[in-house]
């Protein structure tokens, strides 16, 4: 069965980054000193060879480029300085833009310019959109939610996640079939039987407890998360920090929600300091913030061969991610400080705006990597479940 | 000669004083052949003097040995028992002269190819053998007259058959060392395919430029005559002394010129693979050789364009015509993956946007060429290598592109189809049609059709006709530098040859007894090197050898009637001699 190829691919990846990677002469060099490459997900040769023949459809549904934690180990043994690393996370980008039905994601990757336009631009409406719905700023105590109406964020928040939803079940659910498809691996195989069953629910845990969550291969494997670094600026351990933070933040939020709905306590009444769920965010917050701030500084020192390379991708990710976090601080410093600063309220605004912004922008930017890696560890750990039972 | 002396009749045979070596070989020899039986049998013979069984008659000390038996002991004869004539007759023949014995009054019996290691099962018969066989030598020896090489004068003239890289460039040679160049070209104009070439690797010199350079240093140079639209078509006299037929083809008719020459040098270059209907899709519009490639991406401009249509990307097929499977093209012709490379480059340049795949077997851009292959790739080519039983097949595909499926082995052997504007094969070299040339020099063909050297490491430009060098690729596949270094070679050979102003021929020839031939001249046609012509002596025709151009091939001794010529060295009566010495009993 011969496949036919899309000469104009790597052409096309290009665009997304990874110039160096035109030097490989696909010796294997690559493969052979990856910490984490095995059978069941083979790299980074074999998908640069997928870009270098022209194999769209292989490329984009590899779940390789998803087991891949950019730990840069191929960059620094490869022969030619075809920078193996970066094409894995350029085909990542790469794969982000096929699976955007949008094309924003593509305009974001391939033409930065206009990609902070739109960041501005998306800023500047939720921001307008505020200002002109905003109600009294009361001088005596912050009242967030009478300057910015609670209902107007919810309903907001809600449309936008809508949106979201919408682009990234699609996006999720395309990658997804396709992997199936490539590893042939079907939904009755998965569900028809116990034992299909007991698969499917091992590679879930194992996608996203063990690995999204529990961060293993990333902090036993990688190789720059061996004990070179200092603890406290491991990659690993800051990226585990910006998640679980992540994650705290959208769990105080859902638990304050919850507390409005069960009557307990509304949004927005004041709350001291050890209250769970604030105690809960600021906690989170706190680690968000150390995790984002450790990877925006090893970006500008350029430490070891992740973050040599830095596109407007990356950047985009992480300013909106720590505008967003560093807002949220000052609030809750405004919120206890007597007496109250009007600028809480501004600050408020922007917090908002860029908050929303980051949301609307998941299944565009680099936040992707967030709804896309969990699949391909799915199916990663299928392989190899397949591989051991023989 | 009406008087034959006989073997029996001791008189007639002049006393001498003969050194005979057995030598052991190690084991070679004496683990198959009683070594000490046969010394005994010979030591007793009539005019052997010194009777020896060295373990290794070639070793530097029996060397030594040897010569001093020589020195002390008068010898005016010499027989070694050993191995193969091919591999130690000039390793003492040089020790005899060394030794101030005439070389020809030394001869080598053969008792290893022809005896111990072709009777290994038969002790005593092979001892019988040898002793027969070192007889034979001893007798012949008994008969032999010291000879001297024959020196002839050469004339200080080469001539260059093939006017392209190689031979124009030897031609400056030549006229560097001093002498007179004449370069024959069959085509219209010098330059061969270089001359056609716009920028060639490894370094973009366009190949037009680089002949244009060397017409024009031969332009200015006396001594250097040049012939386009010329054949050499005859050739007689001998070495040193040739006598060249040229033939300029003219408008108003051919014209023979007839040129004295001391050398001949052949460059009569290579013919580019031309591939059969349908072999590689070849035939399909879009389907194309290196060279129509070559000029193809020569006569575009801006972009890489073919009959108005852009070119935004081409296949390569690379071995088209070479490494064949046996009885093709089994050969590699080295210039083209480098050259292939190299064009593609010159693609990248004219628009970096062509995307170009290279399917090959081996990439063999050896040596310099390497950094050509990076570059390449860093340019956006892409390299595919199909295994050596599943050849790349080409197609139309229904959108009218050229569909070129392979399988690729580093995508774990996916079979994977190309569709491209144009398909290039990579055709590599093959012999040039020279049938008429090479008749007439009496060259050497391989079985692949190219020109054979002597050696190909020792006498790589020399061919078996003494004179007569070949250069570029006449002899096999070459780069267009290897191609002129091969042309130098050639120029310091004529020159080894020519700057003496005269050469010494091996004495072995023919020779006619005046007054014994009758001038039937059967002879002539017998010989394969015209070497015989009827001359007039004593008022009669007799014939008359040229021994500058006498191989000494013996062809025309049998065909005399009465029996007037004899080949010196193996004379008739030594031959005779050691016929009968080669079946008396043997003793004990």
């Amino acid at each position: 069965m011969s496949t036919l190829i899309d000469p104009g691919l790597m052409g096309d990846v290009l665009k997304f980054g990874a110039a160096d990677v035109t030097a490989c002469y696909s010796c294997g060099n690559c493969t052979a000193t990856c910490p984490l490459a095995d059978n069941d997900a083979s790299f980074p040769r074999g998908i640069i060879r997928l870009a270098q023949v022209g194999l769209t459809d292989d490329l984009v549904s590899s779940k390789e480029l998803w087991t891949c934690y950019q730990c840069g180990e191929c960059t620094t043994k490869c022969p030619t300085q075809a920078d193996p690393a970066e094409f894995m996370a350029t085909s990542r980008r790469y794969a982000i833009a096929h699976y955007d039905k949008s094309g924003l994601a593509r305009v974001f990757a391939t033409k930065p310019a206009v990609g902070w336009l739109l960041v501005v631009v998306f800023a500047a409406i939720f921001a307008g959109f505020f200002m002109t719905v905003r109600g009294p700023a009361d001088a005596n105590a912050l009242v967030l939610f009478d300057f910015i109406p609670y209902p107007v964020i919810h309903w907001t928040g809600i449309g936008v996640m809508v949106l979201v939803a919408v682009f990234a079940v699609w996006g999720v659910a395309s990658l997804a079939r396709d992997m199936a498809r490539k590893d042939q691996v079907t939904w009755k195989e998965l569900t028809g039987s116990a034992e299909g069953r007991r698969r499917a629910s091992k590679a879930l845990w194992y996608s996203l407890g063990i690995e999204s969550l529990g961060q293993r291969r990333y902090r036993e494997d990688c190789v720059d998360s061996a004990p070179i670094e200092p603890l406290y600026r491991r990659r690993w351990l800051i990226h585990a920090l910006t998640l679980w933070g992540f994650l705290g933040l959208m769990l105080a939020t859902g638990l304050d929600y919850g507390l409005d709905v069960a009557g307990i306590k509304a949004t927005g009444t004041p709350v001291p300091l050890w209250y769970p769920t604030r105690a809960l965010g600021t906690v989170a917050g706190l680690a968000l913030l150390y995790g984002v701030t450790w990877f925006i500084i090893k970006r500008i020192q350029r430490a070891g061969v992740a973050s040599r390379t830095s596109t407007p991708m990356d950047w985009m990710f992480l300013g909106l991610l720590w505008v967003t976090g560093l807002t949220g601080f000052l609030i809750e410093v405004a919120l206890y400080v007597t007496p109250a600063p009007t600028w809480g309220y501004w600050v408020f605004l922007v917090h908002v705006a860029i908050a929303l912004e980051l949301v609307l922008f998941l299944p565009f930017t680099k936040f992707a990597h967030a709804m896309y890696r969990p699949v391909g560890l799915f199916f990663y750990s299928l392989a190899k479940q397949r591989t051991d039972a023989g | 000669m009406s008087e034959q002396p006989n073997s029996t009749d001791d008189a007639a045979i002049p006393e001498r004083r003969i050194g005979v070596y057995i030598c052991h070989c190690g084991g070679n020899i004496s683990d198959y052949v009683d070594v000490e039986a046969v010394r005994e049998a010979l030591k007793d013979e009539p005019d052997v003097i010194v009777s020896e069984s060295p373990v290794f008659a070639c070793a530097d000390g029996t060397q030594h040995d040897m010569i001093d038996d020589i020195d002390g002991q008068h010898l005016d004869g010499l027989v070694v028992a050993s191995c193969s004539p091919k591999l130690h007759q000039v390793t003492f023949r040089n020790m005899s002269n060394r030794a101030g014995l005439n070389p020809f009054s030394y001869t080598q019996v053969n008792i290893r190819e022809q005896t111990s290691w072709a009777h290994t099962h038969d002790r005593a018969g092979a001892t019988e053998k040898a002793i027969g066989l070192v007889r034979a030598g001893v007798a012949k020896t008994r008969l032999s007259v010291p000879l001297v090489p024959l020196v002839v004068q050469t004339k200080p003239r080469t001539l260059v058959v093939g006017g392209g890289i190689a031979g124009l460039r030897a031609a400056i040679g030549l006229a560097d060392v001093g002498l007179d160049v004449l370069v024959v070209e069959r085509e219209d104009q010098l330059g061969g395919w270089m001359g056609r070439f716009g920028p060639t690797f490894p370094r973009d010199l366009a190949g037009r430029d680089e002949i244009a350079a060397l017409v024009a240093e031969i332009d200015s140079r006396r001594d250097i005559t040049t012939y386009v639209a010329a054949e050499l078509t005859g050739k007689s006299g001998s070495f040193g002394n040739y006598s060249a037929e040229i033939t300029l083809h003219r408008a108003q008719g051919d014209k023979v010129l007839t040129l004295e020459v001391g050398s001949i040098i052949v460059a009569t270059g290579f013919d580019t693979y031309l591939p059969e209907a349908g072999e590689f899709g070849y035939g399909i519009d879009g389907v194309v050789t290196l060279p129509d490639f070559k000029a193809l991406v020569e006569s575009s401009t801006g972009r890489l364009t073919r009959n108005g249509k852009q070119v935004r990307s081409v296949a390569y097929i690379y071995c088209v015509g070479n490494r064949q499977e046996a009885p093709g093209n089994e050969y590699c012709s080295k210039f083209c993956c480098a050259a292939t490379i190299h064009e593609s480059i010159q693609v990248s340049r004219l628009d970096p946007t062509v995307r170009q795949f290279h399917l090959h077997r081996d990439v063999r851009a050896y040596g310099k060429a390497e950094l050509l292959y990076s570059e390449s790739r860093e340019l956006g080519s892409t390299y595919l290598k199909f295994p050596d039983d599943e050849p790349p097949a080409v197609a139309t595909l229904p959108d009218g592109r050229l569909g070129v499926t392979v399988v690729d082995l580093l995508t774990g052997r996916r079979e994977l189809t190309l569709p491209v504007d144009l398909v290039v094969l990579v055709t590599g070299m093959v012999p040039r049609e020279n049938t008429g040339l090479t008749n007439l020099l009496k060259l050497p063909l391989g079985t692949d059709g190219f020109y054979n050297e002597i050696h190909p490491k020792l006498r790589p430009v020399e061919t078996v006709v003494d004179g007569v060098l070949i250069a570029g690729c006449c002899q096999g596949p070459k780069t267009a530098g290897e191609s002129v270094a091969s042309g130098m070679a050639a120029v310091a050979q004529s020159a080894a040859i020519l700057k003496k102003g005269y050469a010494e021929l091996d004495p072995l020839v023919a020779t006619v007894t005046a007054d014994a031939c009758t001038g039937c001249m059967a002879c002539v046609s017998a010989c394969p090197y015209s070497s015989i012509t009827p001359i007039s002596w004593d008022g009669h025709q007799i014939a008359s050898i040229d021994a500058s151009s006498c191989k000494g091939c013996g062809g025309c001794v049998p065909v005399c009637p009465e029996d007037a010529i004899d080949l010196l060295g193996y004379t008739d009566a030594q031959m005779r001699a050691a016929i009968e010495a080669l079946v008396k009993e043997p003793v004990g």
